[in-house]
Formats: structure tokens, C-alpha cells, sequence
């Protein structure tokens, strides 16, 4: 029991100076960033007419996954809002058939920071502390919110089956703690039954591109890197009630 | 041996020894107690407030009151009893509340986020029902109920409750002495279980003074047999509450005995003395004892095991080893205190910081940290998820209810006394009465736990 006690004790003070290193950045400081303000409201475009309103649904998932020497740590939210809009060539039913290329789309996704909570590997809670620092490392006063806009969406590969996901490439603008950056990754597309597609991505970001600085307490290295990965649940909302 | 990583809580030994380099440190030079270590001074403190209100300004209410005033994160929003004398008695611990006799139009405001229940027990189902109806995040003093019927209803409707929290106001299970001992218990620290005890005695009439007679009634009535369940009902519950956490179990039995010891001449029907066997599997009993006619020895809890007894007083306990007992370790470093002459190992976790640190100059320190513990608890959780259920979530999810409560389960932590523990509890304490009134042995089977 003793023993038992004093391991704990020992990997809880390393982990949380670790954790505070790593939530205030350490590593290599660099120059990438760019622009500080929010990502700017999507100029005034033609009606979109031709492209199909999608709202973020109940199922998403976001996680951020980090490392130290001493303990990985995740944070996860259960709650991505937003829209996506996009035209005729994507694909929305299973097994729906669409070209490669270029797709209209426009979008924007949004993740409250304090939705996000600090988790064991297993999916339990963690702490409150962690959950602390992990907003506070976000500024969350001053940016409550993490935005990604859509800017372009191209298709790379269709669905082999209707089982199978279409591989797009996306760029977008990604802002957290008020630092914006352009992001691109690949993301899967999944339609699923009854108007629901499943948008999935990972992208790993370095903390210094978002300008969260290092911390002066460095017990255990710690990395720079946070894998972001999402599962993202739209679907076409429901039409209203008939009017009578 | 990991088994407190699975509190629900999230309380664990990291909590219990968290900072414990100091605390190591100190034992290294003379040996004290384990205690947790207060936040840094320059911790960041989380100012997101919630807007509550209490619905019941008796004792109980205005301690809660009492206790939300000193937590940041509560503004107490407004506050409700039928009664106007006790309204404007529980205005001064919330002064800029507004004050209501009707439940129903703090209900009605949309702004208040939570609500607490502390009217007297045989009132709650009416208002809990509306408050988990109306959206409300709600804190049902427990024992939930008078009667069986009535607490299931309640208790099904926090099960329903889709996206409104639902805690029942079994304290000790937001106490984080407990939820170290809990593990601490069960991983066979103290040996093999051989019974356990608790006792509530004070020396008070547990009447209230009234201007007028049907005032009296309303206010007296846990003296009044037809709505009361009697001391270890309205208290025993929740220590009886502790015996079903940390025995792994729920009694299979009850003998009860009861009797008017002191109080006789005020025409009182409730007995003022309580004493009942509780049978637990495997052949544990609990003896439990209440009593208004004498308080010698106060108010505690003890499980006792072949290896040592752990006695349990407030937020605080105690570890009583037998000479033959294995060496834990740290107890060697322990602070010790002595009881007669026995010598109690203290196991102090306090890892709550109301309870650690002193009063501030001009601030009185907080009367009940368990209740302050299990309110603070239930209020950060009803933050969070009001913070992922915001207006513009609401909003997103208005034609998808179904959507929305499935983001609810995720966001909110698990009630520190849910419904069913708060059902359980409350199907004990009015069986504990019966069984205390009529002086018989009453079974209780395993489907009288069950909600359905």
C-alpha cells in the first residue's frame, strides 16, 4: 500500500509538471505562424442555391492527443458544431456515384473549448486540472472557441464500395487561441443511412504555430505535437413540419 | 490494485497524495498527518458562475444556502418557501435573491440553471418532477420520499431526465475521505469484514418553535407520523447509505426497535430513540442507533475488520490496526491520534480546499464541507453541461431531441448520488422505519432495489 502510494505520488508530481510543460509548449520555437486574428466571416457569395445545407448532428467526436516521456495525454469533446454546404458532385447516399475533382463546398466547424475534457486512455475522466490547463492553454476567455473553416474541397477517390469511405484533400483555415492557421489534410467521407455523412481527418499541429509559448518547468520532455482527430456527423436537417 | 481509478468522481489516490512532496518531506522530519496539498496560491480559479435556486428554507435549506454562498460558482438566483417568516430569515444569506412562495415561477425563469429541493421530505416528488421536467438541473435532498411509490417516481424521472441533471443529496458520496476509503476498504486493508457501526446522538427535541398551530404542524413535520419516517429514516439514511457503499452490498434484512425515551411530554408520535440491526450479505450487521435523549459520542461511522477498524467522524478518519495486523507502510509516518487508549492513524484526505484552508479574515469557515463538496460537485457539473448544451447547441439540435440528450450523456459526469442510489437509499430508510416502528425483522428482497 505504501509503495503503491508513493509510485502514485511520484507519477502524479512528474506527470503534472510534465503536463504543465506541455500545455504551456516546450520545444522548438517555430516561425510558421502566421496571421492572429480569428479567421474573417466568409465574404458575401452568390445564393448557394445548387449546394446542399448540412448540420452538424449528435455522434462527433473531437480529440487532441499529446505526448510527454512520462504520460500521452488526451482531451476529447463529444460536441462539433457547425455546416457544411456542398454541391451535386458529393457524394451523399452510399454508393452514389461521383467524379474526381474539384467540389464546391464552403463550411464552417466550430468546438467549444471548455466541451473538450481531459481522459485516461480508456475513456474515463481525468481531472479537473487538466481540464483547467488545457483551456487556460487555449486562452479560452479570450477565444472560447475552436473555428475551422472550409475554403476548398477536392475529391481524390471514390468509394470502392458502399462500405468504404471517399478520400477527399481539404484546405481550410484553422484558428485556436486566436492564432489562425491554414491547415490541409485528407479526410474521409462516409454517407450513412438516412442523409448522414461522417466526415473524418487527422492533422498533427505543432502548439508554437498557435503561439502557445514554453513553459519554464521541463521535468520530462515533452512533445510539441498534438494529433487533432475528428469524426464529424452531418446530416440534412429534417424538413420542418408542414405548415398548415 | 487500481480499483480508485474507477471512481466515478474521479477521486483517486492521486487526489489523496497530490502534492505529496511536501507532505513526504514532512513525514521525513517527524511525521504527520497525509494530507492533500491546497491549489498553488496562483492557480487559475475558474469563475463560471451558474444561477441556482433553493426551493425549501427550513434548518436544512438555510444550510445549503449557507454553503452555495460560499461557493464561486453559485449565484444564488432566488430562493422559495411557502412560509414569508422563512423567507425573509434565509434573505440574509442571499440578499440579492429574489424571494418567492411559489416554486413555480422559478421554475418559469429560464435563466436559473439549477435547483435544489429541500422542502420537508413527503413534499419533494411534486417539485422535483416539474423541476427535471422543466429542464432543471436538480439536487434532491435525500431521503427521497416517504414512500416507496413516490420515490420511485422521482427516481424515474431523473432516470428519464434527458437532459437535466439529476443528484440526490447523499453527501458522504461526494466526500472525497470517502471516496479514499471506499477502495481502501474493499482491497482488504482492513482484512476480512467483521461488522460495522454507526450511531447519531444528540441531545435536542428536533421540534420548532411556531406562532401558530397549523404553522406548527407544517414546520414539526418529522414529529408527524403520517408524513415522517422517523429518525433513521430522515438520518440514518444516509449513513445507512455508507454501510450499502462500502460493504459492496445491500441489506438483505432489517430489525428494528424503537422508543419515546425523553420526549413524551409534547404529544410527539415519532420515537426518540431508534436502534436497528442491518443485515448485509455475507453476514455483516450494521448497528445503527439514533437517539434525541442523549449525545454522548456524537456522530460516526465504523467498519470494523479482522486486520483493523476504520472509524470515520465527519470528513475525517481513523485507522485502528490490530497488533497482528500486516504493515501497511506509511502509517508508520501517520499522524496518530489518540481515542482512550487506542491509537488512531489518521487518514485525512481533504483534498477539498474549503476544507484545508483557514478562514479568511471576515469570512466564517464553511460549517459542512461535505455538503459544500456535494453542492460544488453537482454545480460545475450542471456548468459543464450547460456550457456544451448552450443556447446556440439547443438551437442546433431543436428538431433532434434525441440528439441532443445522447451530447448530454456524454458531456455530464455521472451524479455523485444518482437516482438509483438515491431510490435505494430511500426504499432502506422507510423499510428501516417500519421495521423501527413495529419492532419486527423485515426481509428485504433483491427486487425491492430495483427500479423498474
Amino acid at each position: 500500500m505504501g509503495l503503491l502510494m508513493k509510485t502514485k505520488f511520484n507519477a502524479r508530481g512528474i506527470l503534472i509538471g510534465s503536463i504543465a510543460a506541455l500545455l504551456l509548449g516546450c520545444g522548438d520555437q517555430s516561425t510558421k505562424s502566421v496571421a492572429v486574428a480569428a479567421p474573417a466571416p466568409p465574404a458575401a457569395e452568390p445564393a448557394s442555391g445548387s449546394l446542399t445545407r448540412l448540420d452538424a448532428r449528435s455522434g462527433s467526436k473531437m480529440r487532441l492527443e499529446g505526448t510527454s516521456t512520462v504520460h500521452d495525454w488526451q482531451v476529447e469533446s463529444p460536441l462539433i458544431l457547425g455546416y457544411l454546404e456542398v454541391g451535386p458532385n458529393f457524394p451523399l447516399e452510399p454508393g452514389k456515384s461521383v467524379t474526381p475533382g474539384n467540389v464546391p463546398a464552403k463550411g464552417e466547424a466550430t468546438i467549444t473549448v471548455k466541451s473538450l475534457r481531459s481522459i485516461e486512455k480508456d475513456g474515463k475522466a481525468y481531472s479537473d486540472t487538466m481540464d483547467q490547463k488545457i483551456y487556460d492553454m487555449m486562452s479560452y476567455t479570450n477565444h472560447p472557441k475552436i473555428v475551422y473553416r472550409l475554403t476548398g474541397l477536392v475529391l481524390k477517390e471514390v468509394a470502392k464500395d458502399k462500405n468504404e469511405p471517399y478520400v477527399f484533400d481539404s484546405k481550410g483555415e484553422l484558428a485556436i487561441a486566436g492564432v489562425t492557421n491554414t491547415v490541409s489534410m485528407p479526410v474521409k467521407v462516409m454517407p450513412l443511412e438516412g442523409g448522414k455523412v461522417k466526415v473524418t481527418g487527422t492533422i498533427t499541429l505543432k502548439m508554437t504555430d498557435y503561439k502557445i509559448e514554453p513553459a519554464n518547468i521541463v521535468i520530462a520532455k515533452t512533445g510539441n505535437d498534438v494529433k487533432v482527430s475528428f469524426e464529424w456527423v452531418l446530416g440534412q436537417k429534417k424538413p420542418a413540419a408542414a405548415t398548415k | 490494485m487500481n480499483e480508485n481509478e474507477n471512481d466515478p468522481l474521479g477521486y483517486n489516490r492521486r487526489d489523496f497524495l497530490k502534492g505529496g512532496s511536501v507532505a513526504t518531506l514532512m513525514t521525513m522530519l517527524g511525521g504527520v498527518e497525509l494530507l492533500a496539498q491546497a491549489p498553488a496560491a496562483d492557480a487559475k480559479v475558474d469563475d463560471t458562475k451558474v444561477k441556482v435556486a433553493v426551493i425549501g428554507l427550513g434548518a436544512w435549506g438555510r444550510e445549503i444556502l449557507n454553503t452555495l454562498g460560499r461557493l464561486p460558482m453559485a449565484e444564488i438566483a432566488a430562493i422559495c418557501d411557502t412560509y414569508p417568516a422563512s423567507l425573509r430569515r434565509a434573505a440574509t444569506a442571499a440578499p440579492g435573491a429574489a424571494q418567492t412562495p411559489d416554486y413555480k415561477t422559478i421554475l418559469a425563469n429560464n435563466d436559473i440553471k439549477c435547483v435544489i429541493v429541500a422542502t420537508p421530505t413527503h413534499l419533494h416528488k411534486e417539485i422535483a418532477l416539474e423541476s427535471l421536467k422543466a429542464g432543471k438541473h436538480t439536487y434532491c435532498e435525500a431521503p427521497l420520499a416517504n414512500t416507496i411509490e413516490d420515490a420511485r417516481a422521482i427516481a424515474l424521472a431523473g432516470k428519464a431526465s434527458k437532459v437535466a441533471l439529476f443528484q440526490v443529496g447523499l453527501q458522504g458520496r461526494s466526500d472525497p475521505q470517502r471516496h479514499f476509503l471506499v477502495p481502501f476498504i474493499r482491497s482488504g486493508a482492513l482484512g476480512r469484514s467483521v461488522m460495522a457501526r454507526a450511531q447519531w446522538h444528540k441531545k435536542q427535541s428536533w421540534r420548532t418553535a411556531s406562532p401558530n398551530p397549523e404553522r406548527e404542524k407544517a414546520l414539526n413535520w418529522r414529529l408527524d407520523k403520517s408524513v415522517s419516517i422517523g429518525l433513521i429514516g430522515e438520518v440514518g439514511c444516509h449513513q445507512i447509505d455508507q454501510g450499502n457503499w462500502f460493504l459492496s452490498g445491500m441489506p438483505t434484512a432489517i430489525t428494528g426497535f424503537s422508543r419515546m425515551s425523553l420526549w413524551d411530554s409534547d404529544g410527539r408520535e415519532v420515537p426518540d430513540t431508534v436502534q436497528a440491526m442491518i443485515e448485509y450479505p455475507g453476514h455483516v450487521i450494521l448497528d445503527y442507533d439514533a437517539t434525541l435523549a442523549n449525545s454522548f459520542d456524537g456522530t460516526y461511522e465504523i467498519f470494523y475488520g479482522s486486520d483493523a477498524a476504520v472509524m470515520v467522524r465527519d470528513n475525517k478518519a481513523w485507522l485502528f490496526k490490530e497488533v497482528d495486523a500486516p504493515l501497511l507502510g506509511w502509517e508508520v509516518y501517520a499522524r496518530k491520534d489518540t481515542f482512550y487508549k487506542e491509537t488512531g492513524i489518521a487518514l485525512v484526505a481533504n483534498a477539498s480546499k474549503s476544507v484545508q484552508q483557514a478562514p479568511k479574515p471576515g469570512e466564517t469557515q464553511i460549517t459542512n464541507p461535505i455538503l459544500s463538496t456535494a453542492l460544488e460537485y453537482f454545480l460545475k457539473n450542471a456548468i459543464n453541461v450547460e456550457i456544451a448544451l448552450n443556447a446556440e447547441t439547443r438551437e442546433a439540435f431543436k428538431d433532434d431531441p434525441d440528439g441532443l440528450a445522447e451530447i448530454f450523456s456524454k458531456v455530464q459526469k455521472r451524479p455523485a448520488a444518482g437516482y438509483l442510489e438515491g431510490y435505494q437509499a430511500t426504499v432502506i430508510a422507510i423499510k428501516a422505519n417500519e421495521a423501527a416502528v413495529s419492532g419486527k425483522r423485515i426481509e428485504l428482497k433483491p427486487d425491492m432495489y430495483e427500479l423498474s
